[in-house]
C-alpha cells in the first residue's frame, strides 16, 4: 500500500541524449535508494538510437551496425530488461526512478501500473482503444504497438520504464524486431488528422502516473 | 559461509533466468555492491551480496532459468578480528 503523501518529483529534461539520461538515472537511483530523494520522474525525448538489453538477441537488430551508424543512430547496450528497441524523435519517453519498497515490492504489479499510466489517458481524453495483452508487455491500440516497457531494479529502486511514439518516424522501427517480437508499431498521431502535441500527453500521463502510484506531483514544465 | 539465494519478486513470478554475473568465482564482494542481474519479464533485478567476502561458489549460471528460492552462490564471510582477540587465544 502506498503512502498517500509521497511527493513525486517531476523533471522534463527536454531532449537529451541516451547515455546522459542513463546517467543520471543511476545517480538518481543511488539518491533514491538512500533517501536522499524523492520518487523521481524523468520526462523526456532522445537523439535516434537503438537500444538492447544484455539477453538481446542480436538477430532482432535487423541491419548492419555500419547501416545504423551511417543513418546517425546510436546503439547503445543497457542494463533493462527486454530486448531491442528504438527511441528518437517524436517519442515520449519516462524513467520513474521509484523506491518499490513503499509501492509493493512487485515487479509485474508495476509495470501492470505503468501500462495503465499511459492506457487510461490514451482512451479518456483520446478516445482510443487502448490496451494491454494478456503475456505481454507494452500498450496497444487496435493491432498496433505504440508503448513499450522496459525497467531494471537495484536495491528495490526502479528505472529505466517506459516510451510512448506519438509522432514517430515508422521506418526506424523497421531496422529492428522490437521487442523480439513481430508486431506492428504505430504512434498515436497516426490515428488522428490533427497532431497531437507530445508535451500535452506527456501531462497526461505524468498526471495519471501520480493518480495510479499515489504520488503527489511537483516540478514544472519546460518547452520541448 | 552465507549463502546467496534468488529474492521474492513479485505474486506469480516464479522464475528467473540469471543474466549476468558482475563478479567471478574467486573475487571479493563487498556487502550491497552488485553480485548478479536476473531478468524476468521486462525487467531486471540486481541482487546485492548479503556480506563482505569472497564469492566462493557460483550455483546458477548466465542463462540458466532458476525458481524463487533457489541458491544462486555462496559467499564465505570476512572474518574480524577483534583487537586483542588473538592474544587472548594464544595466551
Amino acid at each position: 500500500m502506498a503512502d498517500q503523501d509521497l511527493p513525486l518529483r517531476v523533471l522534463n529534461l527536454g531532449t537529451i541524449p541516451y547515455a546522459e539520461a542513463f546517467d543520471l538515472q543511476k545517480k538518481l537511483v543511488e539518491d533514491v535508494a538512500c533517501g536522499a530523494s524523492a520518487n523521481t520522474l524523468l520526462v523526456c525525448q532522445h537523439p535516434a538510437v537503438i537500444t538492447y538489453g544484455r539477453r538481446c538477441s542480436h538477430a532482432h537488430i535487423l541491419v548492419p551496425k555500419e547501416e545504423i551508424i551511417r543513418r546517425g543512430i546510436e546503439l547503445y547496450q543497457t542494463d533493462r530488461g527486454g530486448d531491442v528497441t528504438y527511441h528518437g524523435p517524436g517519442q515520449a519517453v519516462f524513467y520513474p526512478i521509484f523506491d518499490l519498497k513503499k509501492l509493493g515490492q512487485d515487479l509485474h504489479h508495476y509495470m501492470r501500473m505503468l501500462e495503465e499510466a499511459i492506457v487510461t489517458p490514451l482512451r479518456e481524453h483520446f478516445g482510443l482503444n487502448a490496451y494491454r495483452k494478456k503475456g505481454l508487455t507494452g500498450v496497444w491500440v487496435g493491432p498496433y504497438k505504440v508503448g513499450f516497457i522496459g525497467i531494471a531494479v537495484k536495491k528495490w529502486v526502479a528505472y529505466h520504464g517506459m516510451s510512448l511514439n506519438v509522432g514517430v518516424d515508422p521506418a526506424s522501427f523497421s531496422l529492428i524486431r522490437p521487442c523480439g517480437l513481430d508486431v506492428k508499431v504505430a504512434s498515436i498521431n497516426d490515428f488522428f488528422s490533427d497532431e497531437v502535441r507530445l508535451e500535452t500527453i506527456c501531462d497526461m500521463i505524468v498526471q495519471r502516473m501520480a493518480h495510479v502510484f499515489q504520488l503527489e506531483a511537483t516540478g514544472g514544465s519546460r518547452q520541448w | 559461509m552465507v549463502k546467496v539465494y534468488l529474492p521474492e519478486l513479485g505474486e506469480g513470478i516464479t522464475k528467473a533466468t540469471i543474466s549476468y554475473w558482475y563478479v567471478e568465482e574467486g573475487a571479493t564482494v563487498t556487502e550491497g555492491s552488485e553480485l548478479v542481474e536476473v531478468s524476468t519479464d521486462k525487467a531486471t533485478f540486481n541482487v546485492p551480496a548479503p556480506c563482505s567476502g569472497s564469492l566462493k561458489g557460483i550455483t546458477a549460471h548466465e542463462g540458466d532459468v532458476v525458481e524463487i528460492g533457489s541458491l544462486l552462490a555462496v559467499i564465505e564471510e570476512d572474518t574480524v578480528t577483534e583487537p586483542g582477540e588473538e592474544e587472548a587465544e594464544g595466551a
